[in-house]
Parts: structure tokens; sequence; C-alpha cells
């Protein structure tokens, strides 16, 4: 019994150093987790609340992440009101002072950032329209830099020792999104101006980076499930606009999408705001890759 | 005014720098790298020209005895937004949107949204995408200082509609038509929010407020208002309290008015449950009410690798709220004894609530999540009648990897309670006897998640009374339920529920056996702050 006690004791103190040794990063979304892993490299050790696959406006405020979050060093959340329905109990509960609004260990991705489609009245009539503006920015590859900028001047002020391999870290991934950039820009070229079809409103920013128009959605308003009233008039749009891909991302009802794409001819296009949302998509650059590789298959 | 002007120098000075930079692409690299050069002295010199401009207002300021004016003061950020122009000005749009320092940009999303070959300014890039874009990020700040409230990027976004007040404020409409075939359905129905008639139900329309209170407290509370039979309003402070939020070691404190942490369904308010009514053992141990009073509570999370939390809290239990202790009953009688009624003697007159939960992620998919808990107090029946309450409860729920809106889910929850109640010989040893009643009973419910808004849930209910002899009061007789119902939630803002009961209630010394058949139609709508959903 005592013997066993011990153990505990000790692995317990065992996790305490470990902690000590590698920076805690807890992130609230797979976007912002994925670039604290190009950022932080080796010298942090992440854990992602949401998963890849789910819907990020309802994800169950589990036990588990209390632990996750009392113990972590630092959190980087949206900061724009999508995890408003999880993150505030779960703050609450992990009674965690190094990651409160304010201080270095809290790192709210959307500071710094201009959203767009800020509602100029808050009303719920609308639909589930976010007051601060639409959350969904990390899919624009200038956005995501500011906020690995964001995310490697953060750990260097919690790791003075390693500022120069956050600040490396987060140059290298500069230079790797510049470059990158001008390949996915001469890819989307052509398409410049089309319209897109989305099932929800998660790619204003992504459209806007791109020059293509993403502006209709097959949810009626968002959060709101698609009616056959409303799909037919989507079909009727999509037809006057010869629209090619209808964008749906994993936790959708794909067979929607399949619907209204063989009504029009249509291709339907699974998308992911998240890296590891769809296959092979495990860090940033090979998701908006792919995204840019699926899209401009289904606009040829 | 002197101000403007050197800002203005800078800006041009930019401007032309930019201009340079841009026009020179396609030289050789050495004249590249020498205007890059240049770029860094003109960066220097607007540094330092920005420098002075703030030495020069701290310097007003302190005469003037403001504040200075770099102190990250929230209000700065509407005056740049202002000021700050559409992208489309060119020149001043280096101006507004280089300089870190001065603006945090909050001004609305852009009007205009350039596409690949054009840069933010709405000027072609001759070919290359372009890599920046000042329309949607506001320029990279210098440092992140230490306590988060230096640089423009630490400063949080100032928009309007959100994050802007000091509390949340919330209203909850719950409502219920119900048929039964009992004409006493406040007799059948054991929660106090219950529907209690035949016929439409406002039983509990509920004010939440919470917030910051400053940096060491949150506060919350929950008034309700409920209509009774008569239609006349009825006013609860239903909880407010006050809850630390950092103090070391892991602990939390809370303290005010609160619903007691004894189980799954006590803790939560009514129009978070998965039924229209409450259980029958919460209803009979706990009481109509639940157990709640005014008390405070201590927490620990305990520093294990799973979740672990340690509660334990003390409350007077005096009234109805604390129904199986200092509860002097309706009109003075409790089990058919005179209550005492009596002030608090000592601390074994409180109620002290202590609760164990712990939880693991069985999979990615999968949490569960048990706790025990405990209510040890005494009661008004009699001189040093005690009351102790023991309670389990168990949850586990599947929610799909590819959830959308939270759907598709199955969740399955149980409670079980066992109550010792010594019913005393009553005020002045007016009853003839006293008694030690064993009373326990449990409810489980599975809920299914079928479709996104969509539920369907089955609840059965059991609750054992001891019989006695001495006692003929109503709420003493064993009975079982079974429940089923639909309910579809349109957005987490509304619900609309259809819910069947079949009650069975057994005959014991004083009651005869009798089947009750009752269908609820309950609707609710939720206006202001968006509620977080606890698991």
């Amino acid at each position: 019994m005592i013997k066993k006690i011990l153990l505990i004791l000790s692995t317990i103190l065992a996790c305490a150093f470990a902690a000590q040794a590698k920076l805690n990063v807890i992130a609230t979304l797979p976007d912002f987790g994925s670039l604290a892993r190009e950022i932080g490299g080796d010298k942090i050790d992440i854990i992602v609340l949401a998963k890849a696959t789910e819907d990020p406006h309802f994800v169950d405020a589990r036990p588990s992440f209390v632990v996750s979050l009392r113990n972590a060093d630092a959190l980087i959340d949206g900061g724009a009101e999508l995890e408003l329905g999880w993150l505030p109990p779960l703050l609450q509960n992990a009674r965690n002072p190094k990651i409160e609004v304010g201080k270095p260990g809290r790192i709210q991705a959307s500071q710094g950032i201009r959203l767009m489609n800020v509602p100029t009245t808050a009303t719920r009539a609308a639909g589930d329209v976010h007051a601060l503006g639409n959350p969904h920015f990390t899919v624009d590859p200038i956005i995501a830099k500011a906020i690995a900028q964001h995310i490697a001047q953060s750990f260097a002020v919690l790791d003075p020792p390693n500022a120069a391999f956050y600040d490396g870290n987060y140059k290298k991934f500069e230079a790797t999104i510049n470059a990158k950039l001008q390949e996915w820009g001469a890819a989307m070229l052509p398409f410049k101006d089309q319209h897109v079809v989305a099932y929800h409103d998660s790619w204003p920013y992504f459209a806007h980076r791109f020059g293509i128009n993403i502006d209709i959605f097959l949810e009626p308003k968002p959060g709101i499930p698609p009616s056959p009233s409303h799909l037919t008039e989507v079909i009727a749009q999509m037809k006057a606009q010869h629209v090619k891909a209808v964008i749906v991302e994993p936790y959708h009802d794909r067979r929607i999408a399949e619907k209204v794409a063989s009504a029009t001819g249509a291709k339907v296009v699974e998308f992911s705001q998240f890296p590891g949302g769809i296959p092979g998509t495990d860090t940033y650059v090979k998701l908006i890759d792919t995204l840019i590789s699926r899209l401009v298959a289904a606009l040829k | 005014m002197n101000k403007f002007i050197l800002i203005g120098v800078a800006a041009a000075a930019l401007t032309s720098a930019r201009a340079q930079d841009d026009a020179s692409k396609p030289a050789a690299s050495s004249d590249v790298e020498s205007l890059r050069q240049q770029v860094q002295a003109l960066t220097e010199t607007v540094k330092a020209l920005q420098q002075q401009v703030k030495d020069q207002q701290a310097a007003i300021d302190k005469t003037n005895g403001t504040a200075p004016a770099s102190s990250p003061n929230p209000e700065g950020s509407p005056v740049a937004a202002a000021t700050s122009p559409s992208p489309a000005a060119s020149a001043a749009t280096h101006f507004a949107t280089e300089d870190a320092s001065v603006v945090s940009s909050t001004s609305n999303a852009p009007a205009g949204l350039p596409g690949p070959g054009v840069n933010a300014n709405g000027t072609a890039t001759s070919g290359s995408f372009p890599t920046t874009d000042t329309s949607v990020v506001s320029s990279a700040p210098e440092t992140i200082s230490s306590t988060g409230a230096g640089a423009s990027l630490t400063q949080p976004i100032s928009i309007g509609g959100g994050g802007k007040n000091y509390m949340n404020i919330s209203f909850d409409g719950l409502f219920a038509l119900a048929g039964s075939s009992a004409r006493d359905l406040d007799h059948i129905e054991v929660g106090d929010h219950d529907p209690q008639q035949r016929g439409f139900n406002a039983r509990n329309i509920e004010l939440a407020f919470d917030g910051a209170v400053d940096p060491y407290f949150e506060g919350f509370a929950n008034i309700v208002f409920k209509l009774n039979n008569d239609n006349e309003t009825e006013v609860e402070v239903e909880e407010a309290f006050l809850q630390t939020t950092s103090l070391p070691f892991n602990l939390q404190l809370k303290a005010g008015q609160f619903f007691a942490a004894f189980g799954r369904i006590n803790p939560t308010h009514p129009h978070t449950w998965d039924f229209a009514d409450a259980p029958i053992v919460h209803g009979r141990l706990l009481g109509p009410d639940g157990l709640r009073g005014v008390g405070a509570q201590i927490s620990w999370i305990v520093p294990v690798p799973w979740y672990s939390q340690l509660i334990f809290g003390v409350q007077n239990g005096r009234g109805g709220t604390g129904y199986s202790f200092r509860n002097p009953g309706d009109d003075g009688m409790f089990f058919d004894r005179r209550t005492t009624d009596r002030e608090l003697r000592g601390l074994q007159d409180f109620v002290w609530i202590p609760r164990w939960e712990n939880s693991v992620d069985l999979s990615p998919t999968q949490v569960v999540l048990a706790g025990v808990s405990g209510a040890f107090g005494s009661n008004e029946t009699g001189a040093d009648s005690r009351t102790q309450i023991y309670g389990a409860d168990f949850l586990y729920k599947w929610k799909s990897a590819n959830a959308e809106g939270g759907f598709p889910f199955v969740k399955w929850q149980t409670e079980f309670m066992y109550r010792r109640f010594e019913a005393g010989r009553g005020m002045n040893e007016s009853f003839p006897i006293a008694e030690t009643f064993h009373d326990w009973g449990l409810y489980s419910q599975v809920l299914w998640g079928f479709k996104k808004g969509w539920v369907a849930g089955i609840r059965g209910d059991y609750l054992d009374k001891e019989d006695s002899r001495f006692t003929d009061d109503f709420e003493r007789q064993s009975r079982s339920r079974i429940s089923a119902n639909l309910t579809w939630y349109p957005t987490e803002f509304s619900k609309i529920r259809l819910q069947y009961n079949h009650d069975f209630l057994y005959e014991n010394f004083f009651l005869a056996d009798r089947d009750v058949d009752s269908v609820f139609l309950q609707f609710e709508f939720i206006l202001g702050a968006h509620g977080a959903h606890k698991f």
C-alpha cells in the first residue's frame, strides 16, 4: 500500500518536473495548436482541446480539460467568441492565474486582427452571428503569420532562454508562408471573382485572400440547418452564377451538399478550417496546400 | 498639433521609401541591399520621431495632470479607429497601419477586398502575390510587454456588441402546458419548478447575472420569478454568490446563496435539465427546491493526472430549501410532527456537504464522470434528531468525433440517494413515538441526440420510503415513474419538449395505490448573454 502511494507520489513529482522543463501550452482549437507547434517545436508540450473534425462552436467542456488548463503555462484561444459556449466554465474551474486574460500566458489569436463581417446590430434573428465579427480567421495565411508572430513573442516572454529559438522558427514559418503565398496566389488567379458555395460562413478570410467569392451558404442563417425552400433558392443562384464547387466541413451533413451539387452539376469539396480535419493535413501549410489543390481541381 | 506634423513627416518619409523600394525591384541585388539599408535608417528615424512625440505628449499630459497617452487605455482605440482611413486612401494608410505603437486597428472590415495581384493599397504588384495585408492584420508589434498591456497586439479588440459590459445578463423563460389524469398534479410532480397544475404553468422565469467582480472574485446571481397556481408572482433568490479566481494550490472558495454540490441534478438550474420535471428521489429527499442555502464552499482540484475534485460545503440548511434538515415544514408540521424551528445552536446544526468527483476520458469520444456526495445535519422533528443523506452519481457521454452543433451524442446519467432521517417526537415531545426512516431511491436516464437539434430521452425513477404506522404524510409514499420525451432545440436559445410520464404510487399504511398519466409540452426561450454549457 505504502509502496503504491510512493509510486503515485513520485509519478506526480516527475510530472511536475517534466512540466518545468517544457512549456505547457494548451490550444483551444487545432489551428492554433498547429501554429504553436511550428513555433514551439520540441520546446513545448501542446494539448489541443477541440478535435479537428468537430464543430468548434459546440465542444463539450470535459472535466479532463480542466486538468489540462490547470497545468498550463500558456493558453491560446481565438478571443473572438467562437469558444464562448464551452471555454468560460472550464476557465472558471481551472483556477490558473497564469492564463487569465491580460497575463503573458494568455494568447488571444484575434488580437491585432481586423475581424470581418462585424454585425452592425446584434440580433439573434440573424442566426448565430458573432458580435465581434467572423471568428474563422486562421485560414488566411497572412493572418496565420500574425498569429504565429504573436505566439512566438509570447513564448519568448514566458521562456526567455529559448527566445531566439522561437523567433527563428517564426522567421522560418514567415518565409515559408511568403513563398507559398506566391504559389497559392498563382494557382487561384485563374478563378478570380468566381462564386463558390459553402455550407457555413467559415470562409470569408480565405475568399478575401485568394480573390474568390464564398458568399452563398447552404445554411439559411449561420447555425440554422438548411431548409428545402432555402436550398431551392441556393440552387437557382448557383445556376445563375455557374457555381462549380460546394464547400463542406467534416462535421456538416455531406448528403445535403451532394443533393445541391447534383442538381447544379457542381462538385462537393471537403474543406477543413483545422489542420488534421481532412487527411494529409497535419500542418498548417499542408492544410492550405490541400484546400487550394482541392478547390482548383473543382473549379477547373 | 506638433504631433500630427511629426507623424505626417514620418509617414511621407516612409511612403517615399516604399515607393522607391517598389520601383527598384528589378534592380541588382546590391541596389536592393542599399535600399534596404536606407529603409532601415528611415525606420530608425521614424522610431526616434515617435519617441519624441510620445515624450512631448507625456510632458504635456504631465502639465495638464492627465493620464499619459501611452497608457493602454481602451478609450484611445475609438479615436484611432475613427481617424484610421480606409484602405483605399493610400498615403494615409501607410501612416495609420504602420504605426503599431499608436494604433490598434479596430475599425470594421475593409470595404474593398483586395484580391491577388493587388496589395492592400489597391495598387498592382506586378505579378507577385502580396504577403502582407494591413487591412486584416495591424502592423506587427515591436514588443509584447510582460504585463500584456503594452503593445497593440495584446490589446483586446474592442468592437461594439460584445465584451464591453461589466456583466453578462440573460433572461430565461420556461413554460409548460400540462395534461394529467391526476387533479392534484402538485402532489404528483415533486419539484417546485415542475408543472404544478393542469393547463399552463410558468414556474421558472429567471434573470441571470455573472461577471468579474474585480481581479479576485467572480459574481453570479439567479433570480427566479414563478407564478403559483393562482397566478400570483413569487420571487426566489435562487443563487447569489461570489467565487474566488486566483487562490493558490488549486483551491476555490465560494460564498453566498448557492445550490449544494450534491450529485448531478442538484447544482443545476431547472432549465438545463433534460426532462420537464425533477427526478422523484431528488424532489423527495433533497427537497422540492433542491438543497440550497446561504453558506460557503471550498473546492480543491486534486493534483493527479485525471480530473479529481474534492468539494466541501456548509450551509444553514434552514427552511424549505434545506428540506430534510432544519425545515419547519408547512404550517409548522413535518412528517406529522410539530417542528421546533429553533435557532442555530452550534456547528451540528449546519448542513455539511462533502463531495468527491472524478472523471476520465475513455477515448477521444467517450467521457465518464462519477461522484459521491453527502449531506449531514440536524432536523426539526426533535431536540436532537439528525439527518444523513448519501448520494452516488454516474455519467457516461459519447459524442461523435464529427459532431455538428454538439450532435449526435448519447448520454447516460444515474443517481442514487439514501437518507437516514431521525423523526423525533416533535416540539415538547408532542408526537407519540420517535422513528428512524431509511428512504432511498434512484433515477436513470438516457438521452440520445440523434440529429442536430433533436434529443430523445427515457428515464426511470424509483423511490422507496419506509412505511410508518404513525405517519400519514402523503409524501411518505413509495413510488416509481417512467418518462419518455422528445426535445427540439431550434437553436441553443430555445427549446420545445414533449414529455409523457406514467406514475405508479404504491399502497402503504395510510395511502391507496394509484396510477397517473401526464403529458407536458414545455417551451423555453433565452435572451441575452450566451450561456456556457457545463459538462
